[in-house]
């Protein structure tokens, strides 16, 4: 097939980074990053087509095959789960999922069934689980580290950086949920349709990864 | 949401080209499985739920629609074609000498996530060979496996071989708790390079780990067999594949069938050879099959047995689109004219030509020129003229 590979990548920070990775690899990214009006971005000197898109929207790019390649950070992959290959840690955009309680307060130091507030519900729900710990979760769409400022939660799992945004709300990180950082993903049926083009690309991203 | 005009989620109705499409991959199948001596089966649609959780059967109880009975029994719509027919097999066909050879031709529903484009209702075709193990068994079925996806009119695409016995060696060969194997399997399953080396380090001191590592990279040709082979140092299952494999080249279908020994899915369900079917232009396998010969004993009459089933509506997706046909002629006919505007009509390709329903002429050529036929045949009085719109 003559067509080049499509890449589907996260919007915003993962971009930049991804972009970096790719010009580092000495693919030249000028359409990326002068996307005018297009929605396809030709990769000049290798065939790769990009496209942008929000994080959740990438993976059900990769899964239904409109793309071949993805990437996209294990936040949204531990949320959203799919069925496609997780080729290759890129190591950029790290983070980490965390449960996080008010400063002082003792999170397992009741038999209540705690409320736990997070806008990943899924990767909430799943760590509980494997905790073997009944827990009501409620979602929250915007700033999750008011609910337990006003009373609606007793914790919140929540990506955590560097721990400031909790520290100046009066929440600590009790415990790390699940690394994070951004994945490379192949649709399971273009890596076995397209095996030497995938691999190739794969490898180039590996060999750039090792020189860091 | 007006319940009375939407479907559900994950149905929808299907017309014209939709229709002609699954219809002629379906022909095309089940013509092909009777060719092979398999003999139709048609089970419930609906069944009780305690069928389907049978021997290490792979479906999650979220996956299935369920529906409670008067007297207060969970029933599924069928979740899966294979269970039912262990349980025929085991029970209704048990007197019959084996091996059976079984086709179906039917509609299986699951409950997929909700905004995910998926189909809680799929239509499959495939076989089911009961009773019969080894490698002519085996050989049969991937080569049905491959003739179907051609039957079906399809050109590029694969059927990919794997074998859940070359997993169960390695894992034997290393002391690992089951928990870290499992998580082991389901990293080689996803293709999770990354996670699969991280969750091996400490057991990286024990040469069968080796093998593992490589295992979600052991996929393509029949080279990867070789690579498997230096990597684990012999093993009866690679030996058993390039035997099999020697066996479909020879008879001329070699250039279809690749390998992943990384295919590592439902273990506790397949007990041999496992393989799908790839196709370009669909996202996922259309195709997907292996060895169950632990399914029909749960029942009550140990069978080694296999099969496969073709998702219908991916494989018609792959085919060019047929041009539709046009109508070209309406019939307008009067009194005692009914005969012989039937004898017209049967002759024609079917959907050129329709019966006009109007009494008045007039209004016949006005409904042609809507549904834009050329020209109207007038029977009348024995007589017979066309008029052109």
């Amino acid at each position: 097939m003559s067509q080049n590979l499509r890449i589907a990548l996260t919007k915003g920070r993962l971009q930049d980074k991804a972009v970096s990775l790719f010009e580092a690899m000495g693919l030249d990214c000028t359409p990326i990053k002068n996307p005018g009006r297009r929605l396809i971005h030709t990769i000049p000197n290798y065939p790769l087509d990009g496209v942008l898109a929000k994080a959740p929207d990438v993976i059900t790019y990769v899964e239904h095959g409109v793309c071949d390649l993805g990437i996209a950070g294990k936040d949204t992959i531990l949320e959203q789960g799919g069925a496609f290959y997780e080729v290759l840690d890129l190591g950029f955009g790290k983070c980490r999922f965390a449960l996080a309680v008010k400063e002082g307060s003792d999170f397992y130091g009741t038999y209540k069934t705690r409320r736990i507030a997070s806008k990943y519900p899924n990767v909430a729900r799943a760590f509980f689980a494997r905790k073997g710990m009944d827990v009501d979760i409620i979602k929250i769409e915007g700033s999750v580290e008011l609910a337990p400022i006003l009373g609606l939660a007793d914790a919140i799992v929540d990506i955590v950086e560097t721990g400031a945004t909790l520290k100046e709300n009066g929440l600590v990180p009790i415990e790390t949920v699940a690394p994070v950082s951004a994945r490379l993903i192949v649709n399971t049926a273009s890596m076995k349709l397209r095996k030497a083009e995938i691999q190739d690309f794969i490898a180039r991203c590996e060999r750039e990864l090792e020189k860091k | 949401m007006n319940y009375t005009v939407h479907t559900p989620e994950g149905t929808r109705d299907r017309l014209f080209a939709e229709c002609r499409e699954r219809r002629q991959v379906q022909r095309a199948l089940t013509a092909l499985f009777r060719r092979r001596s398999y003999a139709e089966i048609i089970t419930p649609e609906v069944e009780f739920y305690d069928l389907f959780l049978q021997s290490g059967n792979p479906l999650p109880q979220e996956a299935m629609l369920k529906i409670i009975d008067r007297s207060g029994k969970i029933m599924v719509m069928r979740p899966d074609c294979t269970t039912p027919i262990a349980r025929v097999a085991a029970t209704k066909l048990r007197t019959l000498p084996l091996p059976q050879r079984l086709y179906y031709d039917q509609t299986v529903f699951r409950s997929g996530d909700a905004h995910r484009g998926g189909s809680s209702e799929i239509a499959q075709c495939g076989v089911e060979l009961i009773g019969a193990a080894g490698k002519k068994a085996d050989l049969e079925m991937v080569a049905l496996a491959v003739d179907a996806l051609k039957a079906a009119g399809l050109e590029r695409f694969h059927v990919e071989l794997g074998h859940v016995g070359f997993f169960r060696e390695l894992t034997a060969r290393v002391d690992m708790p089951a928990e870290a194997a499992e998580q082991m399997r389901s990293l080689i399953e996803g293709k999770n390079f990354a996670a699969l080396n991280d969750l091996l380090e400490p057991y990286d001191g024990q040469p069968a780990v080796r093998p593992l590592r490589r295992l979600p990279y052991l996929f393509g040709g029949a080279e990867v067999l070789d690579e498997a082979e230096t990597l684990s140092g012999g093993s009866d299952a690679l030996d058993y594949l390039r035997d099999l494999y020697g066996e479909l080249k020879h008879a001329g279908y070699g250039d279809h069938i690749r390998f992943d020994l990384g295919l590592v899915h439902q273990i506790d369900y397949y007990t041999g050879v496992v393989f799908r079917g790839y196709v370009e232009g669909a996202g996922d396998a259309v195709l997907s099959g292996g060895r169950y010969d632990k399914l029909v004993g749960a029942f009550g009459r140990p069978a080694q047995a296999t099969g496969f089933a073709v998702d219908v509506d991916a494989v018609a997706a792959c085919l060019p689109a047929a041009a539709p046909v046009r109508l070209e002629m309406l019939i307008h006919y009067g009194d005692g004219e009914f005969a012989r505007a039937l004898a017209v009509l049967d002759v024609r390709e079917p959907g050129s030509c329709e019966l006009s329903p109007c009494r008045a002429l007039e209004s016949t050529l006005s409904l042609a020129r809507e549904k834009g036929a050329s020209v109207v045949l007038v029977l009348e009085n024995g007589g017979e003229r066309l008029v052109e719109v």
